[in-house]
């Protein structure tokens, strides 16, 4: 069935009691589920990055219309773990221009799942901020002999045109999801009407999830992802991408046990990331900046429950092991007018084989009470297969050698309890990851933000953090009305960020020095929002909340990239096949932006946004406006402040066969 | 025409030969080694069969220079190399190597005692050399029968002006000075500049730079050489007596005067030669601005600042 609750109308205590564990939040994109999550008012029409906009804890950094990179708990990609059904994948771009979520469609997709903080999902590494799971979309078997779906989308602003369609085959023996997808802009308007340069996108997704049964137990599942975007501009950056282009692939087999279920899945991915500056105006130096980024990885994950499910004590434990062989290689060529071309290796082709062994057991007990324990240990090895690369590097720092191991860990704790309509959850957890190849090896990575060049440096410490984090959610015995509170906390050690070493000579014209990574002694990250909801008649139902974060280095200067106060409230009115939303978000004023860290302050801003929807039989339709009153803002998180769309009229269409 | 027959058929042999060598443990007996032109008779004064072909596999990495052969005596053959097969402006390295007409094998000992390069400068009507190094010598173990020595061309070939090159040599008691012949000195190409020349009082200094296309991302070690012009300016410019030390800052003009850390002033060594630790972040035009201070540490040349705040004083280097 396509959607039956566009607009979450279903009570608060649903929501909770899906999720096991209250630092689960999930994001739907396949419309066939039960209602409760959270999905996008745009539907199976809305890029990955509206739908990753919708989880609890996400905000995105955003360098153009395309790919943004989502950060959880104001933690960005090299603090997170990312995953696509469990398989590691990582960017390709020294500029982080291709978050790996760029590398999917929507339509490849059932949810988007986030642990947040350290209670990372099984396959995660390194998640201190959180962990993100890319939950492809499988029909299974003997789910209906077959179903077709075909969406269409225009927006108005920036003429973006997203085409998808998509069908899945299901019986006894087999299943088969596939599905193509097309999505295109031209540059947007900001608010006021001005065209925003350099922020078109182009890109095609084809995809095929097929499943096959060998006997009652055992199980074959197999994915092709095939990805790649064109003609992508970044408005906020000095160069464009000419492609980026992903292969994703895996073929796993599961097999059912009486009491278990035992997963193991081999996987491989490729992307290619080309950078382009030749569409860009008086370009002082043009540059190839291209990237490649391979892994290969397997995972084997073991399930199975301990204790009668009536029973007053039940554990749900997994087991898993998984290990993975990346390679990152990215290079420069700069061609100064008339003079001999300048190259320099930017990855030195660093190889990273990483093995780790995770535990989590999620116990409930006493019919109101749950406590989810999770562990990870994991080894690595890395090696800089690049001469010329290694070389460079060494002038720099003549001690290093062409080879590191690291050993990191997390251990984790929640406990949940519930007693009348009320819920109360407190964890605890310590974590640490390994520096990021940019973080380690990188070589004059030009970084816009603060327009400094940025050395690896492979004498880095692992980071850590300890994170305590709280919950509690008070409901009206009717449910009507519920108000959480949630917050989390994060104590750093050896938080790792660029050192100015005035020492240094910046290479990028126009930079202003170069900045060398660095362990700070200690950093401090907390978040704490206030939700409610309120059903306030039958078909009309409210909700709001409110945030506040707060990132000090160890000298009590702000984090980057920090969110200001932000809030965000829904009015959503639903009558029969009508859905309608109304909503307002917005952010104080950047007051402790990170000056020394060449942060820029952002000044308040609100919009407003109008959704509907209505849907006839197979057919939906959804409409709406965004930024309504056409407000001129950019976000905390729009990399150099570059503004965001102007008012957006929107209509798209899906049908289901 | 000959010569290139020879080692068109030697590269043949050559490959025959490592393809045996590769077949089995055995040591390469002389019975197996076939080189055109070389009969192993036992002259004591040339190679054994082994030593030459090391030598000859030496002279399948480099050039010759084909007007620089040269019969002495109606006994000896002398042949000179370069890397490239012929000369350019700044450093060259140059190798020889003698061989008995008789059974055309390389003679072990002998010696070029000095090299004579003389350019005519066609308008002034003038002439003068070049720093040379003070002789030849052996510089790998497993080539004794081949002497390296190096001219550093402080002009190349022009309408201004031709160079000749003559040299003195020793060969088994047979002791003489080759003809002036004429030899041509390339320009180098745009981006590159290997020898500079700074003043002190009357003196003038020349400082060349060795191999720098030998330098790559990442630390090198760098060689220099410093040489004094000679009285009368015909006789070859050896090596500079007095002591220097050469600072570095090497700059990309292209990139903002971009430069890197932890560069190593060049320092006189036992063997005649200046070495230093030069840094490079990546490749492409490098130019190497160039502070000279003599042995009291005052500033003689260079460490003056240009518009763009640079020494003028610099070797250019494109890798």
């Amino acid at each position: 069935m396509l959607i039956t609750a566009l607009l979450t109308t279903v009570l608060v205590t649903d929501t909770v009691t899906l999720d096991k564990v209250s630092n689960l939040d999930e994001v739907l994109i396949v419309s066939n589920e039960g209602g409760g999550r959270r999905r996008s008012v745009k539907g199976q029409v809305a890029s990955i990055d509206e739908h990753l906009g919708e989880l609890r804890n996400v905000n995105l950094v955003r360098r153009g219309s395309y790919a943004w990179e989502p950060v959880v708990n104001n933690m960005q990609t090299e603090r997170l773990s990312t995953t696509i059904d469990g398989m590691k994948i990582f960017y390709a771009c020294t500029d982080k221009m291709d978050p790996v979520t760029s590398y999917v469609e929507s339509g490849n997709l059932q949810s988007i799942s986030l642990n947040s903080g350290l209670n990372g999902n099984p396959q995660a590494t390194g998640n201190i901020g959180g962990s993100l799971d890319l939950k492809l979309r499988k029909i299974g078997f003997e789910a209906g002999p077959r179903q077709i779906n075909l969406s269409a989308g225009h927006e108005w602003n920036g003429h973006l045109q997203v085409y998808g369609a998509d069908a899945a085959f299901s019986g006894y023996r087999a299943y088969l999801n596939t599905g193509v997808f097309s999505r295109a802009a031209d540059c947007y308007q900001v608010g006021g009407g001005q065209l925003l340069n350099f922020s078109q996108f182009s890109k095609v997704n084809v995809f095929a999830n097929a499943g096959l049964r060998l006997t009652d137990t055992d199980v074959l599942e197999g994915t092709v992802i095939f990805d790649r975007a064109t003609d992508v501009g970044y408005p906020a950056l000095n160069m464009d991408v000419s492609k980026a282009q992903g292969f994703i692939t895996s073929l796993s087999y599961k097999h059912q046990f009486s009491n278990a279920g035992w997963e193991t899945k081999a996987y491989y991915n490729h992307i290619i990331h080309i950078m382009d500056d030749t569409t860009r105006p008086d370009v002082e130096i043009h540059m190839d900046m291209p990237g490649d980024s391979w892994t290969t990885g397997l995972y084997s994950l073991l399930t199975t429950s301990i204790g009668d499910y009536n029973a007053a004590l039940q554990h749900d434990v997994a087991v898993n092991h998984d290990l993975y062989y990346n390679r990152l290689f990215a290079d420069m060529t700069m061609y100064p007018g008339g003079a001999a071309p300048m190259y320099m290796v930017t990855w030195p082709d660093v190889g990273t084989f990483n093995t780790g062994l995770a535990l989590t057991d999620d116990v409930s007990f006493a019919h109101n009470q749950s406590l989810r324990l999770s562990a990870k240990v994991a080894w690595q090895q890395q090696r800089l297969n690049n001469e010329e690369g290694y070389h460079g590097q060494k002038v720099f720092f003549p001690l290093m050698t062409d080879r590191y191991y690291q050993t990191t860990g997390r251990i984790a704790a929640a406990y949940q309890f519930s007693i009348l309509n009320s819920h109360f959850s407190i964890g605890t957890g310590w974590g640490s990851r390994a520096p990021t190849v940019t973080e380690a090896y990188g070589y004059y990575l030009n970084n816009t933000f603060d327009q400094y060049d940025y050395m690896g440096n492979p004498h880095l410490s692992n980071e850590s953090a300890i994170e305590l984090n709280g919950s509690a959610q008070f409901s009206t015995f009717n449910s009507k009305l519920s108000i959480g509170l949630d917050a989390n906390a994060f104590f750093f050690k050896d938080y790792i960020i660029g050192h100015l070493d005035s020492r240094l000579s910046a290479m990028t014209v126009g930079a202003e020095g170069v900045k060398v990574y660095g362990n700070l002694d200690h950093a401090t990250i907390v978040n704490a929002s206030l939700t409610a909801d309120w059903q306030v008649a039958e078909r009309l139902a409210w909700k709001g909340k409110l945030s506040y974060s707060l990132g000090q280095d160890d000298e009590g200067d702000a984090l980057p990239l920090i969110s200001p106060v932000a809030w965000r409230t829904q009015l959503q009115y639903s009558h029969g096949r009508l859905q309608s939303e109304l909503e307002v978000r917005g952010n104080a004023r950047q007051v402790n932006y990170a000056a020394k860290y060449g942060e820029t302050e952002t000044y308040a801003w609100n919009i407003v946004n109008l959704s509907v929807s209505y849907r006839l039989k197979a057919v939906t339709i959804r409409g709406g406006a965004e930024n309504l009153f056409d407000k001129n803002y950019s976000a905390y998180s729009d990399w150099n402040n570059i503004p965001q769309k102007g008012r957006n009229i929107y209509l798209n269409i899906s049908i289901e066969l | 025409m000959s010569i290139r027959k020879y080692f068109g058929i030697g590269v043949a042999v050559l490959f025959g030969v490592v393809l045996s060598s590769c077949n089995s443990n055995d040591d390469l007996g002389s019975q197996d080694i076939e080189i055109p032109g070389v009969t192993f008779d036992g002259d004591i004064d040339c190679c054994s069969a082994e030593e030459a072909l090391q030598i000859y596999r030496f002279i399948q990495t480099v050039k010759i220079i084909p007007e620089l052969s040269v019969t002495i005596d109606d006994k000896y053959n002398v042949y000179a190399y370069t890397k490239s097969g012929s000369f350019h402006n700044g450093y060259n390295d140059i190798y020889f190597v003698a061989t008995k007409k008789k059974n055309g094998n390389y003679i072990k000992n002998f010696d070029i005692t000095a090299l004579k390069p003389v350019m005519l400068m066609v308008k002034m009507n003038m002439k003068h050399s070049t720093p040379v190094s003070a002789g030849v010598s052996s510089f790998n173990g497993n080539y004794l029968a081949v002497k390296r020595g190096w001219i550093s061309f402080v002009m190349n070939t022009s309408d201004a002006g031709s160079w000749t090159l003559a040299f003195d040599y020793s060969i088994l008691g047979s002791k003489g000075t080759t003809s002036e012949t004429d030899i041509t000195v390339d320009a180098l190409p745009a981006g590159q500049a290997w020898i500079k020349s700074f003043k002190v009082g009357d003196d003038t200094y020349y400082l060349s730079l060795v191999n720098p296309l030998d330098s790559k991302t990442g630390k090198n070690t760098v060689t220099a050489y410093v040489s004094k012009k000679s009285t009368p300016a015909t006789t070859p410019y050896s090596l500079a007596q007095e002591q220097f030390e050469i600072e570095i800052d090497p700059r990309m003009p292209d990139m903002g005067n971009h430069t890197s850390p932890d560069n190593v002033a060049l320092t006189l060594q036992s063997d005649g030669s200046y070495q230093g630790t030069l840094n490079l972040t990546m490749t492409g035009r490098w130019r190497i601005h160039l502070t000279v201070k003599d042995a009291q540490g005052k500033v003689v040349a260079g460490g003056d600042e240009l518009s763009d705040g640079y020494s003028s004083l610099y070797w250019e280097i494109s890798i």
